[in-house]
């Protein structure tokens, strides 16, 4: 009793811990925050010396200050601003950049699957499904646990590499920066202790009140680690829409103009969407990894329920990810419209081709998977000879969402077609058609998972036959709103035409929401026709798993490259000018190679990870090899 | 309840709420951004 009390207390004190040192950064920087470190100071000098005030005004806001800051450097292209190596230093940061990017989107997104699975197992009334989720909670925080030394490792890298290549900017950029970036450095603190607490921690808590301050825990981790990425993306925000400094880049004492730009909100919720979807597309991948690699059937089972977990969690996430990467194209043109023409008609069109082609390719692979999952479930057999109709509906979608508006051609290509544009394919290179495309896509993958959901199941509701056909009835007419919004889009201006994405979008999401919500309450109380046999499936479905991983990992890549190189000649949009040779675009073909030899290079080492994950899991005594084959096996009564 | 699970009345009611639904949707959606969904029939 006094060993579980003091457990209790010694619980509480982490937690308060965990809070405090949350806290503890927004503490020591209050005063920054409102009205930055050197403006009393300046402000008040000033007004003892009257005239020399110097007041500047915002770029973004074009609200007044009082300038705080040094203008932006006028760089020249030479050792001092721009040292270098026999090497493009661009390249360099590239990479450096990029892996960071990869390790830490990983690291942000498993500790939040594994809030959610642990809340599952602790609200589920099952005792052994309970057990199940906690175990694969765990299994999720161990792999992050590698992967987050490489991460701050990787974070390391990247700062010395802009130190050594780019001085000049990193200078100006931290300066601007500075009231936070011990924020920035106390929270990676905050985040490093948290995760070993809550880590290491697991068994000590894992039952009745203890078991809820652990999960608590995981609740400040995740905040934590989401205000670390907000605060990085504050930074990318300020380089694509500066606010908060004069037109020559001086601080005008304002963090908070600095930090929301215009850009920053949309970005934050891109990006936190994309990582999760990437992080999901990890952790089934690894879980693809390891069923292939699985000796026995309860291993396979294991690993292919939590493939499916880690996919369902990563396609929830994918599923909103067009319609965040749409608000953020919106504020990008109604920030600065030639931006958004060089994004989506310019120089940077053809890149989102290919992230069209991504965008199915991932859609695909998630249809693919669900389809060949059905097959371990008894009862399913009934949705096999329907398939063909999905494959044929996301077909269509997919190869109008990927038609480009114009080709390159040579010119006696460009006679031969009478023009850029294709005569018949050309009219389905609009945003028009394309935004029909791509809701078809979706939700037809939401029919998927309805099917999956039901799939060995049989309603018993006495409504059950009106219910079905409402579904069927509500699906058909979201099609035909769907394609007909997209057809009427050509008869209209544009100026409605832009408009008519959102109903396309609502009514993709009414399927979503409502479907969804209708299915579960049918299925409540259904009869089963079987279990589902977990590790009953094909190896095809874990290619493709493995599939969509790599496609979530080239698509941030390209997005990355995209998102940055929007830019320009920018260092800071408008304000700082890349005077580097390598201030200009890369060719496609460029772009290409390089984001397959990061994604290449970041696959090669998550496997170091994966593989330093097994050897510690090959130390623990395996308790749970007495499952009945074919089912989930226990997990190990402790870690 | 009975008379709904009848294919044909389920299929005329759910085509009603659904034509209904989705035709409110457009209409709603276009007029909050001050857009007019039956531009093209007005004119």
């Amino acid at each position: 009793m006094g060993l579980l009390t003091g457990k209790r207390v010694f619980s509480i004190m982490a937690l308060c811990m965990m809070v405090g040192l949350l806290l503890l950064p927004i503490v020591v920087a209050l005063p920054s925050p409102a009205i930055g470190e050197e403006a009393p100071a300046a402000g008040e000098e000033a007004k003892k010396e009257g005239d020399k005030v110097e007041k500047g005004r915002d770029v973004y806001y074009k609200t007044e200050g009082i300038v705080v800051g040094a203008p932006a450097p006028k760089t020249t292209d030479g050792p001092r601003d721009y040292p270098r190596y026999n090497f493009e230093s661009r390249v360099l940061i590239w990479f450096a950049n990029q892996q960071h990017l990869y390790y830490g989107s990983f690291v942000l997104a498993v500790p939040i699957f594994c809030m959610i699975i642990e809340f599952m197992g602790v609200v589920t009334k099952d005792k052994a499904l309970a057990k199940r989720y906690d175990q694969l909670a765990y299994d999720f925080i161990k792999i992050s646990l590698t992967a987050y030394s490489l991460t701050a490792i990787l974070g390391g890298i990247l700062i010395f590499t802009f130190l050594t290549l780019y001085p000049a900017f990193f200078s100006y950029l931290s300066g601007i920066f500075r009231p936070v970036m011990h924020i920035y450095a106390l929270m990676f603190v905050a985040e490093s202790g948290t995760l070993y607490i809550y880590y290491y921690g697991w068994d000590k808590m894992k039952e009745g009140f203890l078991k809820w301050i652990h999960l608590s825990m995981s609740v400040v981790l995740n905040v934590i680690g989401t205000l670390l990425m907000f605060l990085a993306n504050s930074w990318i925000g300020f380089m694509m829409s500066p606010a908060g400094v004069d037109e020559q880049g001086r601080y005008l004492g304002n963090i908070w103009h600095v930090i929301h730009t215009a850009l920053w909100n949309p970005l934050n919720l891109h990006r936190i969407l994309g990582n999760m979807a990437f992080g999901g597309g990890v952790v089934a991948a690894y879980a693809a990894y390891k069923f292939l690699a699985s000796k026995t059937d309860e291993d396979r089972a294991h690993y292919d329920w939590m493939g499916y977990i880690a996919m369902a969690l990563g396609v929830a996430f994918l599923i909103p990810l067009p319609f965040a990467g749409y608000w953020l194209m919106r504020e990008v043109y109604a920030y600065r419209q030639q931006m958004g023409i060089t994004l989506m008609g310019g120089l940077l069109a053809w890149l989102f081709i290919i992230q069209a082609t991504m965008i199915g390719i991932l859609f695909l692979s998630t249809n693919y998977y669900l389809w060949q999952a059905m097959g371990r479930m008894r009862g399913a057999e009934k949705y096999q000879r329907y398939i063909k109709y999905l494959v044929f509906l996301l077909a269509c979608g997919y190869m109008v969402f990927i038609t480009p508006h114009t080709m390159v051609m040579t010119p006696a290509e460009l006679k031969a077609m009478g023009g850029q544009q294709h005569p018949v394919l050309g009219n389905y290179g609009v945003m028009s058609a394309k935004n029909g495309g791509i809701n078809v896509i979706i939700t037809t993958t939401v029919l998927s998972f309805v099917w999956y959901m039901r799939g060995n199941k049989v309603s018993t509701v006495s409504w059950a036959k009106f219910g079905n056909i409402f579904m069927g009835v509500f699906f058909t007419c979201a099609y035909i709103n769907i394609i007909w919004l997209a057809v009427y889009g050509y008869y209209i201006p544009a100026n409605v035409r832009v408009g008519l994405s959102v109903p396309q979008v609502a009514t993709t999401l009414s399927c979503l929401f409502f479907m969804f919500a209708l299915n579960s309450v049918m299925m409540r109380g259904a009869k089963q026709m079987g279990p589902i046999e977990w590790g009953k499936i094909s190896a095809r479905s874990q290619y493709a798993l493995i599939m969509l991983a790599t496609a979530f990992t080239w698509m941030m890549g390209l997005m990355g490259y995209i998102r940055s190189s929007v830019r320009l000649f920018w260092h800071v949009n408008e304000i700082m000018r890349d005077n580097s040779p390598w201030a200009y675009t890369h060719t496609v073909g460029f772009a290409a190679n390089m984001i397959s030899a990061n994604v290449l290079f970041f696959w090669i080492s998550i496997l170091f990870v994966f593989w330093l994950g097994s050897l510690t899991a090959k130390k623990v005594p395996v308790e749970s090899k007495a499952g009945i084959p074919g089912s989930v096996p226990q997990p190990a009564a402790s870690h | 309840m009975s008379a709904l699970n009848n294919p044909v009345i389920a299929v005329i009611v759910s085509l009603i709420i659904s034509v209904a639904y989705f035709t409110f949707v457009d209409h709603y959606l276009m007029d909050m951004q001050g857009l007019d969904y039956w531009y093209l029939f007005r004119q």
